[in-house]
């Protein structure tokens, strides 16, 4: 008996919901974002790796492991070999704690709101966080100006970000009265409750993330590669495949926090698959609108993502969260509304 | 073809100095428009190519070849600074008060004291030095970071390199260091006939070769006296602007690509490839179809392509106001242009800056308007001026300046005088020296051909309007974030292989 | 494994351009593959910024003594297996400007190249061609030479050169 539990443990962590599934996941959503980016710009995207392209991103990685590694002599070594290694894995076990087939993939639990525990919100976060912070790590470990100056700007990004970001994920774990991620995504979607926490999560998300209009890291005009400049082989691999993993993860949050998870109609029995579908279905919404915001607007300037945060986010995120409270207190509570 | 350009007058001994400063008071229009060094023989000519509000003319100064030393001009004009540094490394003329350090065009490794555009100096004997030690990424003192950007980067599709200095994400310094482009095509003229550089020139650009093709044959038809057909300019015309707008839709859309814009980058290339389908259509080949010819030109247009040609400038002309919302409106994109690399009036006259940049800073030159030649005196069209002076004005100038185009087109489609396309010109031309100056795409455009009496020029100068423009960049590009400095840059539409020859 | 490893590479060629003095007539084609009416990322090409990040070097122009050391360090920078595509009449050979003062010659000169893609500029669907013969190749084992030789028998505008063993 234990030997069985501890084998199901073994599958979902390396197969599925874990490793394997989140690692196809990744490159699945990064397909997403290719071929919607082209869409919106009026050209196809990939075609001929697979079916409509879908192996593009899995043909990359596989091609981006098969080449020469090379390390440049100024490199900080240690730093430079596993800071992408690490971020990636740090990535992904933030990942475990969604609860992608209903449950997370680490829980015992048999409805979605037992999947986790008081806290766990907060945790990945700071997985999260922590993963943006090995990035900055590696493009400084480069010894390359590009990647100094990039790096330079994940970290002042991710730490202005950080604040509201944190605030507004406070919005619906207000609303269910608990800080777990199960107890949130077992609600009702709190999009309907707080619409407008969702736009100001996903404003954020976006900046956190560092795509457009907020991917200053990344502007290929002025820093070339950004942080990844130097970066080769393998280790470019998992740069980019961390990148992805995050992008996941971002939007698994906002699926998690406000679009209800993996909560959905089940049938004939099948509840860990007819979850892992909605899931990734609502993912799949999510990626694109993401998508739509990165390739409508122009980059911003280091200087204007920072007032934006300062200036415009970060008080609209204390008010949002003050009207939650308002309304949790006086409105949806009293009604029996979203408990 | 008029006189314009051809009126001349020798000011030795410093003289030239006075004359410019006497010109610059008179006019604050006045501005250098290139430096020609010659090698005279005994003597080295320096020629000056000026233009005022209105006029056009040459100042001629010489200096023995023993002792080549003139004043400089940028004590009172500092757009001579590029002019007088090329001439200096080509030509070997020392300019007192502007002294070249190392190489400006050639190459590092070439060795000193050996002018390529002299007469007397054997080529093939030149012996190259070792190359320097190569400049790396190393960070300046303290916490300035030294950024370079070039020769390979993504930023720029030519190799150039622009050493910036930056304090955080502030630019402090910008070196530029021109030449990696540098293919000596000036010298490789003097050993071609006149028919064989009409496409040599051209390969001076792969942008805006219909304009260097119709400067080169337009300086030799002047020599040679020639009247062209009125068909043949109207044609010119046609190839002139389809150019000038496939240039301006291309940076347009560039300029989005740099800041971070991918989708106008896409949408202003989707709508570019109609007018190359247009310039393959009337010259042959997409990019270069070698139309101008001394004479006339090379290819008529059939009546049945006029409709097609209809068509496609009508559909552009329908998608205009959607691109003209987008530089007008996007609140992203007027975030990242408004107030970049303002450039002031003053400034602009000063480094005698042209083309679409000088007209965003409110200085209207404009030389289809100014010096008309080919037709351009009887169609009418709008001088597109804006006065705010950044990145957002010179787009908006190129912006309006596609629609200008588009009307020009029209105009000229439907005022197609029938007639030859062609006269036949003689292969010699007789002794003489003629200018050229046109409108490219990128500004004023000069070309000057000095002639022997042979099928061979003496000598053909080409000043090109990027390399009079970058002087501007190096201006505005100081204390603007580093973020800014692709944009600034771009929007000069820069082009190198122009800027080096 | 080894297939596997082959069919990554000739799906996911991310090119690098780089100019070591051409007219712009070439970049502005290779530009254009980017772009709706060629979309080149149809085929999983992608334009990289950074030299170690490229797999293909598409080089454009003849190479002026300026560029030439330039050119070579960023060959050098590339990961292995690398190719290089020399596009245009100019880095074929030198083209009109062979024989200047300052250029040194073709692209040949001073990198091994392994496909020539020849044309003034040549058009953007005869770079498409030649990049996709050029892998072409790699997928067949390097034995069939006589299949490369079909190739250049063929009245196409791209000549594709085995140039080196990988």
């Amino acid at each position: 008996m234990i030997a069985m539990i501890d084998l199901l443990l073994i599958f979902r962590i390396l197969v599925f919901p874990g490793f394997t599934f989140i690692l196809f996941l990744a490159l699945f959503c990064e397909w997403i974002d290719r071929k919607l980016e082209a869409r919106i710009q009026n050209r196809v995207g990939p075609i001929v790796a697979g079916p409509g392209g879908i192996l593009q991103p899995l043909a990359d990685f596989i091609k981006l492991l098969t080449k020469e590694d090379i390390e440049p002599r100024d490199t900080k070594k240690l730093v430079f070999r596993f800071a992408p290694l690490a971020a990636f894995t740090i990535m992904i076990f933030a990942m475990c704690f969604l609860p992608i087939d209903g449950a997370s993939v680490l829980s015992s639990g048999t409805s979605i709101a037992e999947s986790g525990f008081n806290g766990d919100l907060i945790i990945i976060l700071a997985f999260a966080t922590i993963a943006n912070f090995l990035l900055f790590l590696a493009g400084w470990a480069s010894a390359n100006p590009y990647g100094t100056i990039s790096s330079a700007r994940v970290l002042t990004q991710f730490l202005g970000y950080d604040i509201p970001l944190y605030i507004i994920a406070l919005t619906p774990a207000f609303i269910a009265g608990s800080l777990s991620i199960g107890v949130i995504a077992a609600g009702v979607p709190y999009i309907l409750l707080a619409p407008w926490a969702f736009v100001l999560f996903i404003i954020t998300m976006q900046a956190e993330l560092e795509k457009g209009p907020f991917d200053v890291p990344h502007s290929e005009s002025e820093l070339v590669g950004g942080l990844e400049t130097e970066y080769t082989g393998a280790k470019l691999a998992f740069l980019h495949l961390t990148r992805d993993v995050q992008v996941v993860f971002g939007s698994a949050l906002v699926v998690t926090l406000f679009l209800g998870g993996p909560s959905g109609p089940v049938f004939f029995g099948l509840d860990w698959l007819f979850h892992t579908i909605w899931f990734v279905l609502k993912l799949i919404v999510v990626v694109a609108i993401s998508a739509y915001i990165t390739n409508v607007f122009a980059r911003l300037r280091i200087d204007q993502v920072l007032t934006g945060n300062w200036k415009i986010l970060l008080p609209a995120a204390l008010l949002s969260l003050m009207l939650t409270i308002t309304l949790v207190t006086w409105v949806y509570h009293p009604f029996g509304i979203g408990v | 073809m008029g006189v314009n350009g051809d009126a001349s007058f020798v000011a030795n001994n410093g003289l030239h100095h006075e004359v410019f400063k006497v010109l610059l008071d008179a006019d604050e229009k006045t501005g250098i428009t290139a430096i020609t060094g010659l090698d005279l023989g005994a003597n080295i000519g320096v020629y000056y190519h000026v233009r005022t509000s209105k006029s056009f003319f040459t100042i001629k100064a010489e200096v023995p070849k023993e002792n080549p030393r003139l004043k400089t001009l940028i004590d009172i004009h500092p757009g001579a600074l590029f002019h007088e540094l090329e001439v200096a490394d080509l030509m070997g003329a020392v300019f007192e008060g502007n002294e070249l350090k190392g190489h400006f065009v050639l190459s590092e490794n070439w060795p000193e004291g050996v002018y390529p555009l002299r007469k007397d100096v054997d080529l093939s004997q030149v012996k190259f030095v070792s190359t320097p030690e190569h400049e790396t990424n190393k960070s300046a003192e303290g916490r300035e970071v030294k950024i370079i950007i070039g020769p390979q980067h993504p930023a720029l599709l030519e190799p150039e390199k622009f050493s910036v200095t930056v304090d955080g994400e502030t630019v402090t310094k910008v070196e530029p260091r021109i030449g990696y482009v540098h293919r000596g095509i000036e010298k490789s003229t003097e050993s071609h006939t006149y028919l064989q550089n009409t496409y040599l020139v051209e390969r001076v650009c792969g942008i805006c070769n219909p304009c260097h093709a119709y400067s080169f044959v337009g300086t030799v038809e002047k020599i040679l006296k020639l009247d062209i057909p009125e068909r043949a300019q109207y044609l010119r015309v046609i190839a002139l602007e389809l150019n000038r707008l496939h240039s301006h839709l291309l940076v347009l859309g560039h300029a989005g690509l740099e800041i971070g814009y991918e989708t106008v980058f896409q949408y202003f290339w989707r709508d570019r490839e109609p007018i190359m389908d247009l310039i393959e259509l009337t010259s042959g080949n997409r990019v270069y179809g070698s139309l101008m010819t001394v004479g006339g030109v090379r290819r008529d247009i059939s009546q049945d392509h006029i409709p097609k040609i209809k068509s496609v400038i009508e559909s552009l002309r329908g998608k205009l106001p959607f691109y003209r919302k987008i530089y007008n409106d996007e609140p992203t994109l007027r975030l990242r242009m408004k107030d970049v690399g303002t450039l002031s009036r003053e400034d602009a006259l000063r480094l005698s800056v042209i083309g679409p940049i000088a007209r965003a800073s409110g200085v209207d030159i404009d030389v289809r308007k100014d010096r008309p030649y080919a037709v351009y005196g009887e169609i009418p069209f709008k001088e597109i001026v804006y006065t705010d002076g950044d990145t957002w004005a010179r787009m908006n100038v190129r912006m309006d300046e596609v629609e200008e185009s588009l009307n020009i087109l029209d105009y000229v489609l439907d005022h197609m005088p029938t007639g030859p396309i062609r006269i036949e010109a003689p292969r010699s031309v007789p002794p003489g020296e003629a200018v050229c100056t046109i409108e490219a795409p990128r500004g004023e455009l000069l070309y000057y051909v000095r002639s022997n009496g042979t099928d061979i020029p003496e000598r053909v100068k080409i000043r090109t309007p990027t390399f009079a423009n970058i002087p501007s960049f190096l201006k505005t590009a100081i204390g603007e974030s580093i973020a800014d400095v692709p944009s600034n840059f771009v929007s000069l539409d820069p082009c190198f292989s122009c800027t080096d020859r | 494994m080894a297939d596997a490893k082959t069919w990554a590479r000739v799906k996911s060629p991310w090119v690098l351009h780089f100019n070591s003095g051409a007219c712009n007539g070439c970049d502005i084609e290779i530009v254009a593959l980017l772009t709706p009416k060629y979309d080149i990322e149809r085929f999983g090409i992608k334009l990289e910024p950074s030299p170690r990040h490229a797999d293909v070097l598409l080089a454009t122009g003849c190479v002026t003594h300026q560029c030439a050391e330039r050119l070579k360090r960023v060959y050098d920078q590339m990961p292995q297996p690398k190719f290089v595509v020399a596009i245009g009449a100019c880095a074929c050979s030198g083209s009109v400007f062979e024989g200047n003062y300052n250029v040194v010659g073709g692209v040949d000169k001073v990198i091994p190249v392994t496909a020539y893609i020849p044309g003034c500029p040549p058009r953007p669907e005869a770079i498409i061609d030649g990049v996709l013969k050029l892998l072409s190749t790699i997928s067949t084992p390097p034995k069939k030479e006589k299949q490369v030789q079909a190739h250049r028998a063929e009245p196409a505008l791209a000549e594709v050169k085995q140039n080196g063993k990988q």
